[in-house]
């Protein structure tokens, strides 16, 4: 569902230097698989998935959305994808409600469904109580939420998510978390990233470790950690196998 | 904030063999993103800007009538047409053209909007629609008060002419900003108004090649055929204008709404904004 090939995105600093952001990361993700993408500060998890998101080209390499590359076919891309950024992104003074709807409409959801989907993803979201308040008012943790029914709005197969706990608590985040779970279930690709790692250690199905733009390492809990060991450990001992 | 896990499932994505997901038109993606900036417009400072420029013309216009005494007709016209056509409208486009991707790029939106299908495009088109649509209703509106306390003779005659100078001017003027949006988002006012002063007025007053490519050139021009002051000019004015028939003026303004407008669509199209740039 989500497949990234040899990918390579560089930018060009202010000094006119080359940084490689992202330099030759392959993984994949599969329909009813979670995945996640972990790493430092400045590893490259967030170009990786703005490429994925059709936000930034790649210098090279290739990365698919459901068949759909990210360079030939955006739209194709943008029409299987589901996008949450580390910033939620909610517009103060719209509703929950009004948000939903105006990004189902930029989305192309057929006007006789979209007030249907938007009741829905408002109840399976818990934002009922609050779908007609400003979203000013909201708490940080139904700010998130209200983001991620944006990026399911149009009901894709594949959702990429940037940090999507870091800024909540630990009950928004274990209510996110857990919700994530139902939708890799109901056949979603899910790619997330986090420096929470004890959070996703047993919810993600695989974990893709990257480190100066390179995948460091990659695998299930149990082929990282070792038998005694914690994800935590296994993402030291990749990190730093590779800087040694 | 929730204390239990009250997040519930969804039903399940459609099939690989079901119909395609939504993908939209552009001409809806670009209704949406007008209306979205439009709710955005109606905000109690916003409208008390408008309404500050609706009042302005018709109380300078008030001021004049006291200062000058006898037939004042022409001078009425050249302040109408230099406060709302010209400075009206400029200030208008200013405020809702300038900032079509800075806002988003503040406001942490861009991303969400430019994962959509046609997203990028309907940002830019949407948001030139809604300026154009916005600023044309406010210069509208200071154009019957300004008329209706002008003291001209048959004020109402010269409505035609200021509202197809005001619609001529929202659409040349929003395309031309909308590059400046598009080039350097975060600089996009500081541009705007470089290319108001460079391109609009000190070019627009230039006789030469290069003013057939203004907006003011063919808004002056419009005015003076309008008003039946062509023949009445002195030599050297009539430097200044164009004396194609209105049809040329018009299908040049749109023609240079339409290469700028598709333009800025190209580059934004292009545009990759590093996350530092967003937030």
């Amino acid at each position: 569902m989500i497949e990234v090939i040899d990918l390579v995105k560089h930018y060009t600093s202010a000094d006119g230097q080359i940084v490689r952001a992202v330099d030759g990361v392959s993984f994949a993700v599969g329909p009813g698989e979670m995945v996640g993408l972990l790493g430092a500060n400045g590893a490259g998890k967030t170009t990786t998935l703005r490429v994925l998101a059709t936000l930034l080209r790649p210098t090279s390499g290739t990365a698919r959305v459901a068949g759909c590359d990210v360079v030939l076919d955006p739209v194709g891309a943008r029409c299987q994808l589901g996008y949450v950024s580390a910033t939620t992104g909610v517009p103060d003074r719209l509703t929950p409600r009004e948000i939903l709807q105006s990004f189902g409409r930029l989305h192309g959801v057929a006007a006789e469904t979209l007030d249907d989907r938007v009741g829905e993803l408002l109840g399976v979201l818990d934002l009922v109580s609050c779908a007609d308040r400003p979203a000013g008012r909201l708490s940080s943790g139904q700010r998130q939420r209200v983001s991620v029914g944006r990026a399911l709005v149009h009901n894709p197969p594949a959702l990429v998510l940037d940090e999507p706990t870091s800024v909540l608590d630990v009950f928004g985040s274990r209510d996110l978390l857990a919700f994530l779970s139902n939708l890799r279930s109901e056949g979603r690709a899910i790619l997330l990233s986090t420096h929470r790692l004890h959070e996703i250690e047993n919810r993600c199905d695989r974990f893709v470790i990257i480190h100066g733009g390179r995948v460091a390492a990659q695998g299930t809990r149990a082929q990282l950690a070792g038998p005694a060991g914690s994800l935590e450990q296994g993402f030291f001992a990749a990190v730093e196998g590779t800087r040694a | 904030m929730t204390t239990t896990n009250t997040i519930g499932t969804m039903p399940p994505p459609p099939a690989a063999d079901a119909q395609p997901l939504p993908r939209g038109t552009l001409l809806a993606a670009v209704l949406a993103v007008a209306g979205f900036q439009l709710r955005r417009l109606f905000t109690l400072p916003r409208l008390a800007i408008a309404a500050l420029g609706v009042l302005f013309p018709a109380a300078v216009l008030m001021a004049v009538r006291k200062t000058l005494s006898g037939s004042m007709d022409g001078t009425v016209v050249v302040i109408l047409y230099a406060l709302i056509p010209e400075a009206l409208c400029m200030l208008g486009l200013l405020v809702t053209m300038c900032p079509a991707v800075a806002d988003e790029l503040e406001r942490g939106t861009w991303a969400h909007i430019a994962v959509r299908p046609h997203g990028r495009r309907a940002l830019l088109l949407g948001t030139f629609l809604a300026a154009v649509a916005w600023t044309a209703a406010v210069a509208i509106l200071a154009l019957c008060l300004a008329l209706a306390v002008s003291g001209m003779a048959h004020p109402w005659r010269r409505f035609p002419l200021f509202a197809a100078l005001v619609g001529l001017s929202c659409l040349g003027r929003a395309a031309l900003f909308a590059l400046p949006a598009v080039i350097v988002p975060k600089r996009a006012l500081v541009a705007s108004v470089g290319v108001a002063i460079v391109v609009e007025y000190l070019a627009g007053f230039l006789p030469a090649v290069v003013n057939q490519l203004t907006v003011s050139l063919r808004l002056r021009s419009l005015l003076v055929q309008g008003m039946g002051w062509g023949r009445q000019m002195p030599a050297g004015m009539q430097l200044l204008i164009d004396t194609n028939p209105v049809w040329v003026q018009c299908g040049a303004v749109v023609l240079l709404a339409g290469v700028l407008l598709v333009a800025s669509v190209l580059i934004l199209d292009r545009r990759q904004f590093p996350p530092s740039e967003e937030g």
